[in-house]
């Protein structure tokens, strides 16, 4: 074709070895994302990336609600993690408005953001599961999970999207006998996920299929700016709730796991020891907590800040999600921006899968920890 | 009442009863009696007491319950009765049947749930029943560019296959099998050799990218493990001496092969999994990659066939492995024996006594046999069953370099092992046991 | 020989486990029991009461017609819409009551933290299907029948496994 074409199309030549493949946003085997996979037989030639399928505007639109209006929906870009997404929001806006949050509800928030931890990468090794086939990894940990979500729906009102972290503390109290139902709930948690190591974690076909696939070395981590449990999986011993220590996290005793590996193997081991390690926290928050007091800030009717802006961060499910808000002494906020893990990480995606087997290609892509919705806000 | 369903009316009710009878009794007379009396016109009429039992007068027989039984029993031991219902097709398929449900709710109960549950009221008994009748009534869907008499007669070859594989294993002693070759063993992968060929006619006609790459992985995978199935059977046949899948049971009634040739049975089980496209071999048909394999194109019916052969196949071949590592159907005695009283002198009812001659219909060994082959057949079944909950998916390159490098290793070992034991006495014609 | 030992040990895992008993809830005989009579909120502590956040429910003899909760979900999810009601009360002068429709409510519960009058709660009931979109929008008057739920099962924990009892 020798006519013009319109500006920003380009012809592409067909290859006669090389095959294109759309893995789709609609494919059992991906998220909601596409993936232009270039394969040369069985080895991938180049890997693009497609996000955007699920983009909704959240940024945009939360330029027209005002701060407790935006708790609802600045929540939604991963529902079972949604603590965790308000954290990095509520806490710039009590910087900006200056409220002080009361030490109960610091220790509430911990355990509210560590139970989503556990809910979130439950949901994700059962996807993980399902993209090698083994259905019995789907079924546990999302059978496992439902003791989270119960004692999270006795705390919070609802299952997923809890809408709970308010600026000012949290927005409503913990039942009566909190602590005991949450202990049994956690310990016999912790004792189901402990049994996924003969299964899963020393399963030697599973071993076979995700060692040394997808190997992301430590300096590269660092280059490409990788978070989260991509980051430690490859040796990087950095954790925002040790480094950047926010709320009552300086007084609990986290540890961070790390593992040599960089391989898919070892990104797909970090998460399960990170929620061993939640439930210790989870523990140890129960065991300090202030037995009473208030928990929630009084807000008037339509907070306004000064003409500032805040940067906060805060370690998640998938990496460091961060939030930058601009407000200009209006009750809405000027600019909302929302920096988050999965995003973050998708730069290792075309750098991993270059070179892969295509058979390979589920086990790297959904081993770095990618949430697509949250990725595309 | 909702807005979508229509309303109950009596009248509509009681005439679509009617309308099924009618309909019903017109495809019997036009169209049953007449297929009745031509396949009667083709089956060899046993002869009892001197006299040629035609159909009148089975049925005039049928009415008194000591004629009856002679009647039975001559039926038992012709062939159509072996084809149909033991060691056949009908015995085979009620056993794919029951592994179909064991499997759903085994599996359902090692990930902590309930499989079928509500159809049926205990635990969901009747559930496969329905998704019978369910397949029977959905649209088979052809694609437009389709090769149509391949792609129709694809499944129908699949359980043709499958039918003449379960035809070739023995259930029973005393020759209570289907197809009694003296070249046994060598029908039977001469019979697993089409499956391959099978597949890729199906995937082939279906003409659209998920069969293909479905038919060609299980091309790849069918053909890699046939060598390592066949030469793990040869130290079995090597200490035996026969190909006869009779006599090397009868040959098992001190020792099974297991104890001696332990890597021929790991090497044969693991083949016979990749055989089966059972996870963890299942990528023919892997469900996140590729949407159904070389099943994808397959609706309806078709689909119901293709499964039923599947589960044909499992039957056959675990029956296969019971019967060549196992021991077959040897084993204790514990049947009990038919009442001795009953035989001489009937049952006493009152001022009645009835007699029953020709009883017992099946003799004690035979059921012994048949109890103790059930048995095993069921822990086979078992075991390979239990991996699809427990393993995932294995990578392509790796399953080509287990069949091909590994397994065959494995089984030249125990070809070794099983030229060692023969020739230093142990065992075959001659041995010590 | 450490890729035979992983294989029985997965396969062992495997069979312990055909000894477990099954968690699946059995809805719709067994429904999830909640920890109280549903979300409130205090204005004058101006913090909320631990409950499931189901259908709302509205008192009929403290409602003024503020309009706080509809203004309140504006920037959420639009759902709540000021009707004219046929009741006479001495603190709500211009009768009108809010109305929900569920089929844009996500159930955040914002419009109870806004009501000052203690009018508006929300219950335990999450079985609000209907055939039809008009069938989803509340009015007032259904808001104040309080839902007959009948929710008793809860984990009971035990050494062979979990279930609801």
């Amino acid at each position: 074709m020798t006519a013009q074409l319109p500006p920003g199309l380009e012809i592409e030549k067909l290859d006669e070895r090389i095959m294109t493949l759309n893995v789709g946003p609609q494919h059992p085997g991906s998220g909601h994302m596409r993936l232009i996979v270039k394969v040369d037989g069985d080895y991938i030639v180049s890997c693009d990336p497609d996000p955007g399928y699920v983009h909704r505007g959240e940024e945009k639109m939360a330029e027209y609600r005002n701060y407790i209006t935006n708790i609802p929906h600045l929540e939604r870009p991963v529902i079972h993690d949604s603590c965790n997404v308000l954290y990095p929001y509520c806490l710039g806006v009590e910087e900006i408005l200056g409220l002080e949050v009361p030490e109960r509800a610091k220790y509430l928030r911990v355990i509210a953001s560590e139970l989503n931890r556990c809910v979130y990468t439950q949901y994700w090794l059962a996807i993980y599961g399902i993209f090698l086939g083994h259905s019995t990894m789907f079924m546990w940990p999302a059978g496992d999970r439902e003791f989270l979500i119960d004692a999270l729906e006795k705390m919070t009102g609802a299952r997923v999207t809890h809408a709970y972290f308010v600026p000012g503390g949290i927005r409503n109290d913990v039942p009566a006998n909190f602590e005991d139902m949450v202990l049994r709930r956690v310990d016999y948690f912790e004792k189901r996920i402990k049994e996924y190591a003969a299964i899963f974690y020393d399963n030697p076909i599973l071993i076979s299929r995700t060692r040394d696939a997808g190997v992301l070395s430590r300096e590269d981590a660092i280059r490409l700016g990788t978070t989260g449990s991509t980051l430690r999986a490859s040796g990087v011993d950095f954790d925002l709730r040790t480094k950047e220590p926010y709320d009552v996290y300086e007084e609990l005793d986290v540890k961070v796991n790390t593992l040599k590996a960089g391989d898919s193997y070892a990104r797909s081991k970090i998460p399960w020891l990170d929620m061993l390690e939640s439930c210790n926290i989870i523990r140890q928050a129960v065991q300090k907590m202030p037995k009473s007091g208030s928990v929630r800030v009084k807000l008037k009717p339509n907070p306004k800040g000064g003409n500032t802006e805040v940067y906060k961060r805060v370690e998640s499910g998938r990496g460091s999600l961060g939030c930058y808000i601009v407000s200009d002494s209006k009750p809405e906020p000027y600019r909302v921006k929302m920096s988050v893990g999965s995003f973050r990480n998708l730069i290792c995606m075309p750098y991993l899968l270059k070179g892969e087997k295509l058979g390979n290609m589920p086990a790297v892509y959904w081993s770095l920890n990618y949430w697509p919705v949250e990725a595309d806000r | 009442m909702s807005a979508i369903a229509p309303k109950f009316r009596l009248g509509y009710f009681l005439k679509s009863i009617l309308d099924n009878t009618f309909w019903g009794i017109i495809l019997l007379t036009l169209v049953g009696i007449p297929l009745v009396m031509m396949l009667l016109f083709y089956l060899e009429l046993p002869v009892i007491n001197g006299k040629l039992l035609s159909p009148y007068l089975a049925f005039t027989t049928l009415a008194d319950p000591s004629r009856q039984i002679p009647l039975i029993k001559s039926l038992m031991q012709t062939d159509f009765f072996r084809i149909a219902a033991f060691p056949g097709f009908g015995f085979a398929a009620l056993v794919a049947a029951g592994t179909i449900f064991v499997e759903r709710k085994m599996l359902a109960k090692l990930q902590l749930r309930v499989g079928p549950f509500y159809c049926g009221k205990i635990e969901g008994i009747l559930q496969l029943m329905s998704d019978g009748i369910k397949l029977l009534s959905k649209e088979i869907i052809i694609p437009a560019k389709a090769d149509k008499p391949i792609f129709w007669a694809a499944p129908v070859l699949f359980v043709a296959t499958a039918a003449a594989f379960v035809s070739l294993i023995p259930a029973a002693g005393n020759g209570w099998v289907v197809a009694n070759v003296d070249v046994g063993i060598i029908a039977v992968f001469a019979v697993i050799g089409f499956f391959p060929v099978i597949t890729v006619l199906s995937s082939w006609s279906a003409n659209s990218k998920f069969p293909f790459i479905g038919g060609i992985r299980a091309l790849h995978q069918m053909v890699s493990f046939e060598i390592p199935l066949i030469l793990s059977v040869l130290g079995v046949v090597i200490l035996t001496g026969t190909l006869n899948l009779t006599e090397i049971v009868e040959s098992q009634h001190t020792y099974w092969w297991i104890v001696f040739l332990p890597i021929g049975a790991i090497v044969f089980f693991i083949a016979m999994l990749a055989e089966l496209e059972r996870i963890p071999f299942d990528l023919p048909e892997a469900e996140s990659e590729i949407v159904a394999g070389w099943l994808t194109e397959f609706s309806g019916m078709m689909y119901g066939l293709v499964q039923l052969g599947s589960y044909l196949k499992l039957y056959a071949f675990a029956a296969l492995f019971v019967v060549l590592f196992l021991g077959g159907w040897n084993g204790p005695n514990v049947w009990p024996p038919f009442p001795a009283e009953i035989i001489e002198k009937g049952i006493e009812m009152g001022p009645i006594t009835a007699r029953f001659p020709g009883l017992p219909l099946l003799d004690q060994q035979m059921l012994n046999d048949v109890l103790w082959f059930v048995i095993k057949v069921v822990g086979v079944i078992f075991f390979i069953l239990l991996p699809r909950g427990v393993f995932p998916r294995i990578r392509i390159d790796l399953l080509l370099h287990i069949g091909w490098y590994k397994l065959i290793g494995l089984s030249f070992v125990n070809i070794f092992i099983a030229l060692g034991l023969l020739y230093a006495g142990v065992l075959g014609p001659g041995g010590i046991l | 020989m450490g890729t035979a030992t992983g294989i029985i040990k997965a396969l062992n895992s495997g069979i312990k486990h055909l000894a477990v008993k099954r968690f699946t809830l059995r809805y719709p005989e067994q429904k999830l029991k909640f920890v109280g009579d549903g979300y409130q909120f205090d204005p004058t502590t101006g913090v909320g009461i631990a409950g499931y956040k189901g259908r709302h429910m509205l008192f009929h003899d403290k409602c003024t017609g503020c309009n706080l909760c509809s203004i309140a979900c504006e920037g959420v999810a639009e759902a709540i819409a000021m009707v004219k009601v046929q009741e006479d009360w001495k603190h709500n002068k211009k009768s009108i009551m809010p109305q929900i429709d569920y089929g844009k409510c996500v159930f955040c519960g914002l419009c109870v933290d806004a009501c000052p009058f203690y009018a508006l709660y929300m219950t335990n009931d999450y079985e609000l299907s209907s055939f039809t979109k008009e069938g989803l929008i509340y009015t007032p008057a259904q808001l104040q029948v309080k839902p007959d739920v009948q929710q008793d099962a809860e984990f009971v924990f035990s050494d062979r496994g979990t279930t609801h009892g």
